[in-house]
């Protein structure tokens, strides 16, 4: 395998890819992003291995595995991560979510042979995705500024922390697994089935974004933001006249 | 039709009830195509009809098939667009950058980010097949002018459900849809930055070239 070699060389292209691009945004920085000149070279280096590497083999994935295998592996992969998000939910002290997805893990588990048909969803019941970095929000950790992951991608600095807690307790990551070759073999097919079901957002990124680096942290922290409220903050809505207030203070201009 | 249950007791008494049925069957096939949406209904109930014509168009069509994005382009513009005020859209996405925005260039800008939204909402019904379903959930609060009808989108059969919820107003010509959000990620709030940005370097003359280069 190669991946140590270049997991070895990340940082250093990443680095020279940030002293790179450090002049990259004009204009005010937005405050959650301070890191933007050294985020939007990351970006572009992912967007580049992405476009020439990870995307057209989720593409072939996509093209070559019939449509049932393809479920059923992703079904797999997203069951075992179940009990991570049920693990997650406990320690918000979501015990409704808790319970339902313990109740979702175990149906799928049985009836859903090993997870392969997602039979709860199928009976209405909705995945409540959660992880480590959630949790730490719930707990009341900021986010700290933005922070693009090389492959990874968008990220904060409290989320990219939790991604270590992921990684152990989490078993759709086989973190524990012993066997290495089936390790690595695992982590190969969990990573296409991954990318090739992100392939429909990254095609409406493509199509609707006006800055593809804005639209995609813009969206990554609404959504986890709407993950940290839960439930409860749904009908919190976003108040958009209240940019409006200083302005109309000023001298209106025709 | 299960014509057993009827169970008819003469010939003629059956014809008629075949003939009554069939007709019945008819109107409702053809039904969805004539009842336009109602801006004046319930939002809920709104909501529903726009979601249900347009899927509705999008599983008659023969093209569907092939995934064809300029039909489902067509399809929204034609029965998405209407109900929608994408002109409050582009005016909360500007924020305070649109009093500064003269007559003129407020009209060419909604009319440069139209092509975004159409694109945004086709993007949510490319995939539509004939088991796509949609439910529209509850309805909470209190009906005043700016509502949210939420709803769950099931793309394929047995497919995890998709949050969509639709903000809307109320203006004198009823209900219309200015916000979208899916799974947690409302549209106007992703483009104030990409709005802000691009007419804080080019201004906002060069925020409607760029849109329309979009649409390109």
């Amino acid at each position: 395998m190669k991946i140590p070699s270049i997991a070895r060389a990340l940082p250093a292209l990443t680095l020279a890819a940030g002293l790179a691009g450090c002049a990259a945004p004009q204009g005010q920085p937005d405050p959650r992003d301070p890191w933007e000149g050294f985020n939007r070279s990351v970006y572009k280096f992912n967007d580049t291995v992405d476009r020439a590497f990870l995307r057209p083999v989720a593409e072939l994935y996509t093209f070559a595995t019939p449509a049932p295998a393809r479920t059923c592996i992703n079904n797999i992969f997203s069951n075992l991560g179940d009990l991570w998000s049920a693990a997650n939910s406990f320690l918000q002290g979501r015990g409704h979510d808790f319970v339902n997805t313990i109740g979702r893990f175990l149906f799928n588990t049985t009836m859903g042979v090993g997870g392969c048909f997602d039979v709860a969803s199928a009976n209405g019941a909705r995945r409540i995705r959660n992880d480590f970095g959630v949790t730490l929000g719930v707990w009341g950790v900021g986010p700290g500024p933005y922070l693009v992951l090389p492959i990874l991608g968008s990220s904060t600095v409290r989320d990219g922390a939790a991604l270590a807690v992921d990684f152990t307790g989490d078993p759709a990551a086989f973190s524990h697994l012993d066997n290495v070759r089936l390790r690595n073999s695992l982590w190969g097919l969990e990573f296409v089935d991954t990318r090739a079901s992100l392939l429909d957002v990254s095609k409406t990124v493509d199509r609707t974004a006006l800055d593809p680096y804005s639209f995609v942290r813009d969206a990554y922290l609404q959504r986890r933001e709407a993950q940290i409220r839960g439930s409860k903050g749904q009908d919190e809505l976003p108040n958009y006249e209240d940019d409006d207030a200083p302005e109309a203070q000023s001298p209106a201009k025709p | 039709m299960s014509l057993s249950a009827f169970a008819p007791v003469s010939g003629f008494a059956a014809m008629r009830r075949l003939l009554a049925a069939a007709a019945l069957a008819g109107a409702a096939a053809l039904a969805p195509a004539h009842a336009a949406p109602d801006p004046n209904a319930e939002p809920n109930d709104f909501v529903g009809q726009v979601a249900e014509q347009a899927l509705q168009v999008l599983k008659q069509d023969p093209k569907l098939r092939s995934g064809d994005i300029a039909r489902v382009n067509e399809v929204v513009d034609q029965y998405v667009l209407p109900y929608v005020d994408f002109e409050r859209t582009t005016r909360l996405a500007a924020g305070r950058y649109w009093r500064q925005a003269t007559p003129q260039q407020q009209q060419a800008l909604a009319q440069a980010f139209r092509g975004t939204l159409v694109r945004t909402y086709s993007g949510a019904l490319v995939n539509v097949d004939q088991s796509t379903s949609i439910r529209i959930l509850p309805f909470r609060g209190e009906v005043g002018d700016d509502v949210v009808v939420r709803s769950q989108i099931v793309p394929r059969a047995n497919a995890q459900p998709v949050n969509v919820d639709y903000r809307l107003a109320k203006t004198p010509e009823g209900w219309k849809i200015y916000d979208l959000n899916v799974e947690g990620i409302w549209l106007i709030q992703n483009y104030r930055n990409q709005f802000a940005q691009q007419i804080n370097q080019n201004g906002i003359d060069g925020l409607i070239q760029a849109l329309e280069q979009r649409n390109q």
